[in-house]
């Protein structure tokens, strides 16, 4: 049923290498590593800019802030939830933490400011969602109206500039690389090896994949969801950081369709939407693979008109690969 | 689990009081009370809300939420999802305009700059072709959900983007406007004194809530909702059940486009977007069950009145639009609280 | 091997789509609505062209506004106005409803509320007016999702009384009075595109980035745009048109993908929005381009101001929206007290001193502004 199961039929030393690289081979991690290296290929014959090293660290760069939003997401998901409220959160963490620099805090202090509170509007969310057994859905599709309309409530939508140099994280580049890659890459290492190999990650995936049977055997399954919506809460406060020191002016609104770029990059990372099974790096791989989609589409001069088709039919090009090596593989979703 | 009018009828050994008692406290009583309590509030603060132009008014703007959330209430009882909705609307939408203005029936062609046509589309076949459109659009997610086993979410996500970017690629982003007069009948005329789509509202809401709790279809959606494997062994065909109920939302949405552009008279590529969030909030704060199994179509119906009516009494007593949808989402995590909280008590007892 | 076949499965379904690409590419979206364009002249030939374009303004068109029915007469006496914009929540209309509340404030007997949906949504926006039609106002001030759309709702209001102003985003004419106009698309085309002439040359290559193919605004403004670099600046290379949301991320995004791909060809970037304008702007700057890449667009000072000090960006192009805000109120109260009628040819609106009647009836603000860095502090909004 998960990948973890797969593991377990491989038992002599050999045999388990020879599995190991089937394994690798047969994930969706690298189904999708090979669709963005192939659609890399593709495009940089047609246009060789594609592949100079700017555009590449801007096709890694454009859904980092995302893909960081996405690791969260995987965990609520592999649960058995949802967050439809991310787009609103990180719209008011990132207006907060800009206000809280413009007042004169020093900057640490207000990188510190969006984390926290997302981890607090995480705990609440959690809180309804396992002790007042509120579908996450519907507290999530509620909270998202109620901070919207708070948000515009207080600021009319101003934008918020003049943040000091130092506080804007994003626009660090060590060795030449944006800050948000390295956040991408350390924050997704870090999560597969506690989705992997700790006892906390492995109940996870039990609660979502049957909650009764995972009570059975000993899991409190109401703190593992509150803890995987702090943690959820954690990750959105640090794309909220992201996002508002990624231009010299943070705008006070919204960002559109934000959570639906969260989920998409989860669910076509191989997070299964019935909870349960997925790992985190197919989420940023995702992440990454749909921002190559859209730049590459303006790379080959598609039509503008057809652009947003195109990118529909892409992402169903890899679910559906995805599909076709699960039913290979006989592992049911 | 016992949540639905039609399981409880099938209790015999539950007597009368009881059978009250669980009536009173089912999910539709207990928001209907909610809906009452909410709209009575409401009319203390304006006399302008309970008037019959303003209710005549509420009800020509919640026709599409209303029409689409009819079939979404099918698919979430089965434990699916249709996110594509509101691209389906929009793509049926510019294919009413499209085919009517560009497609010439003699010679057969698309018309270009300096077209000769003889025999121009008429505009009843471009509905009926939008609506069935529509069809084939939400066959198409069944199929792939259905076939290939996509789950719904992730299928819908997709075509959600897929669908609103044909409907940007086919109209080129260019509306179509200048309809003949009749068209404007059903999204702005009446009909015995009553807008003519809330007649459409009344026949397809009573036709689906009598497919869904009286005939063994509906029946078997509970089922497939319940418990998909048990329900395939027990001889119910899922897979052509979730494909006509997808279909069925691709031609609700497909209807709702016809009302919405004859209400707004043009066509635009990006009409309907964010839809489908509305109608699923209307859905499952009707009490339908987002993991499936639970559900009814009054319910649903009582949740898409209430959503409107909110918004509507708010602002007629001077509540501006940021401040309405802080209420709105309040109201939607409180009554679903509320009732779940019913419900577990008196399924405790 | 099924899974290895399974991986060159996809490698061949990604090709496969990627091969139909081609098929798809067309030329360049440019704006087009079916609607006529009218470029203004270029400069240098504006000594002759003005005495044609006076000539022009001899034949006023007649009136093809609509009129409320039967409004009560409440010449000189309060009144209750709402204000729909497009939507709440962004810089640009919380700055039109500053002007707004300026006004009744001067003027002493005009309330106004604004209030709209969250989103730009042209079923909300129906929505909202329907509710103020129901509550009873003297008045409705809005700026229209979609010229068309907005229509029907609107001439019920007139129907019942109501007196209807649209200002920013017009509708159909005979579905409200009069429509302050902020500038002239064709003014805004010609200030867009000399911008860009001025800065990198009479033969720089451009690419725009917008927010959607369907906002009527815009798409207007590119189509003018076209227009008039056709006629004026031929040996402009027009490279392409993104659309961008309303979304920073995605118009920083796009900005960015439009350098790489580009490289040295590019010469300035078109921001249509005041979300795409900034982002553009932090996209040449993230890239160490200021200077070789020009932006040059409509957008807020606020929204403008850091790439304007840093000296990125020269000169940002849009009218004053507090003025728009105030123009309307003070056109609206004219209607009101009967000194604005069809036969007018000017109208009084306050500090603004008499604006001009064009287009039959249009209310027009004045030339678009140009902020630099020498007054972009003057301006808070």
């Amino acid at each position: 049923m998960t990948s973890v199961t797969v593991n377990q039929s491989n038992n002599g030393s050999t045999k388990r290498s020879a599995g190991l690289v089937r394994k690798i081979v047969s994930s969706q991690e690298f189904i999708l590593f090979v669709s963005l290296i192939a659609l890399i290929l593709t495009v940089g014959s047609i246009n060789g800019n594609y592949l100079r090293p700017n555009n590449l660290i801007s096709i890694l760069q454009g859904n980092a802030f995302a893909a960081v939003a996405a690791l969260g997401m995987c965990l609520v998901i592999i649960s058995g939830n949802i967050d439809i409220s991310v787009g609103s959160v990180v719209g008011v963490l990132a207006v907060i933490s800009g206000n809280v620099v413009i007042a004169g805090v020093p900057f640490w202090i207000a990188w510190l400011v969006p984390i926290v509170l997302g981890a607090l509007v995480g705990a609440l969310i959690g809180f309804l969602v396992a002790y007042l057994r509120i579908p996450s859905i519907v507290v999530t599709l509620g909270l998202a109206s109620i901070i919207k309309g708070g948000l515009i409530l207080v600021t009319s939508g101003r934008e918020i500039s003049g943040m000091p140099a130092e506080f804007m994280i994003s626009q660090f580049r060590p060795l030449g690389i944006p800050m948000p890659i390295y956040f991408m890459i350390v924050l997704t290492i870090i999560m597969a090896i506690i989705m992997r190999y700790t006892a906390f990650g492995r109940s996870i995936y039990a609660v979502g994949g049957n909650a009764d049977a995972a009570r059975l055997s000993g899991i409190n399954d109401r703190r593992v969801v509150l803890q995987v919506f702090i943690i959820n809460g954690i990750f959105v406060g640090i794309a909220a950081l992201l996002f508002a020191t990624q231009l010299q002016i943070i705008r006070a609104t919204v960002p559109a369709n934000f959570e639906l770029l969260v989920i998409t990059a989860a669910v076509v990372g191989g997070v299964s939407i019935l909870g349960g099974v997925g790992t985190v790096v197919g989420a940023t791989l995702a992440a990454i693979l749909l921002n190559a989609i859209n730049s590459s589409l303006v790379f080959v001069g598609i039509s503008p008109y057809w652009m947003r088709a195109f990118q529909g039919i892409l992402i169903l090009v890899t679910v559906l690969a995805d599909l076709l090596r699960r039913r290979r593989q006989g592992i049911g979703l | 689990m016992a949540q639905t009018p039609l399981m409880l009828d099938k209790n015999p050994e539950q007597s009368t009081g009881g059978r009250l008692r669980k009536l009173l406290l089912s999910q539709e009583v207990i928001l209907f009370i909610i809906m009452v309590v909410a709209i009575g509030l409401l009319a203390t603060r304006s006399d302008r809300f309970l008037t019959q132009d303003n209710l005549l008014t509420q009800g020509r703007l919640m026709a599409e939420i209303a029409l689409v959330a009819l079939p979404m209430t099918f698919i979430i009882i089965t434990g699916g999802i249709d996110l594509s909705v509101g691209a389906i609307f929009g793509l049926c939408a510019i294919m009413l305009g499209w085919t009517w203005e560009n497609i010439c029936l003699s010679p057969i062609a698309i018309k270009s700059r300096g077209f000769e046509c003889a025999v121009n589309m008429p505009l009843e076949v471009s509905i009926v072709l939008a609506i069935l459109i529509g069809i084939l659009a939400g066959l198409v997610n069944g199929w792939f959900i259905v076939k290939i086993k996509v789950p719904p979410l992730i299928m819908t996500l997709a075509t959600l983007a897929l669908y609103r970017g044909m409907a940007e690629g086919i109209s080129q982003s260019r509306s179509v406007r200048g309809y003949p007069d009749w068209f404007y009948q059903l999204g702005q005329g009446d009909l015995f004194g009553i807008p003519t789509q809330i007649w459409l509202i009344i026949v397809f809401s009573i036709i689906s809530a009598i497919w869904l709790s009286r005939t063994t279809f509906g029946r078997s959606l509970y089922a497939i909702g319940n418990n998909e494997t048990g329900a395939r062994f027990s001889g119910i065909a899922v897979g052509r059940q979730k494909m006509i109920i997808y279909a069925f939302s691709g031609m609700m949405a497909g209807i709702a486009a016809w009302i919405f552009v004859s209400r707004v008279s043009t066509t635009r590529s990006d009409m309907g977007s964010g839809l489908e969030l509305d109608v699923i909030a209307a859905v499952v704060l009707g009490g339908t069950s987002i993991f499936g199994g639970v559900g009814s179509i009054v319910g649903t119906l009582i949740g898409v009145v209430t959503i409107q009516m909110l918004k509507n009494g708010l602002s007629l007593a001077g509540v501006t639009g940021d401040a309405t949808i802080i209420v709105v989402g309040l109201v939607l995590i409180a009554a679903v609280l509320i009732n779940g909280f019913i419900q577990r008590r008196s399924g405790a007892r | 091997m099924k899974k290895l076949l399974s991986g060159a499965l996809v490698a061949c379904l990604a090709t496969v789509s990627l091969g139909l690409l081609p098929a798809a590419a067309q030329d360049r979206w440019d704006g087009a609505d079916d609607l006529p364009t009218n470029p203004l002249a270029c400069p240098g030939a504006e000594v002759e062209e003005m005495a044609e374009g006076e000539g022009e303004m001899m034949e006023m068109p007649a009136y093809d506004g609509g009129a409320a029915v039967d409004a009560p007469d409440l010449a000189g006496q309060p009144i209750v106005l709402v204000d729909v914009p497009k939507l709440i929540g962004i810089g640009y209309f919380a700055a039109t409803t500053q002007g707004q509340q300026e006004a009744a404030e001067e003027l002493g007997n005009v309330t106004v509320t604004t209030d709209a949906p969250t989103d730009a949504n042209i079923d909300d926006q129906i929505a909202f007016i329907e509710n103020y039609i129901a509550q009873g106002v003297n008045g409705i001030l809005f700026a229209a999702n979609d010229p068309v759309a907005i229509a029907p709702v609107l001439r019920s209001a007139l129907e019942q009384g109501i007196h209807v102003v649209g200002y920013d985003a017009n509708s159909e004419p005979d579905a409200r009075t009069w429509f302050v106009n902020q500038a002239e698309f064709n003014g805004i085309g010609k200030s867009l595109i000399d911008q860009m002439a001025a800065e990198r040359g009479e033969d720089a290559s451009f690419a725009i980035v917008t927010s959607t193919f369907t906002t009527p605004n815009q798409a207007r403004w590119i189509a003018e745009m076209q227009a008039y670099q056709e006629n004026c600046y031929p040996d402009m290379t027009w490279l392409a048109t993104l659309e961008a949301q309303e979304d920073n991320t995605l118009s920083f995004n796009q900005a960015t993908t439009l350098i790489n791909q580009y490289g040295e060809e590019l010469d300035g970037i078109f921001g249509m929005t005041s979300v795409a304008t900034p982002a553009s702007a932090d996209a040449v700057t993230q890239a160490g381009l200021c200077g070789e890449v020009a932006v040059v667009g409509l957008a807020t000072p606020n929204a403008m101001k850091p790439y304007v000090e840093s000296g990125c960006v020269q000169s940002v192009v849009l009218w004053n929206p507090v003025d728009l805000g105030y123009a309307a109120v003070y056109v609206m109260r004219a209607i009101v007290d009967g000194t604005l009628t069809p036969e007018s040819t000017s109208v009084e609106a306050g500090r603004l001193g008499e604006l001009q009647i064009v287009n039959g009836s249009e209310v027009l603000l004045g030339a678009p502004f140009v902020y630099n860095a020498d007054n972009i502090d003057d301006f808070d909004f």
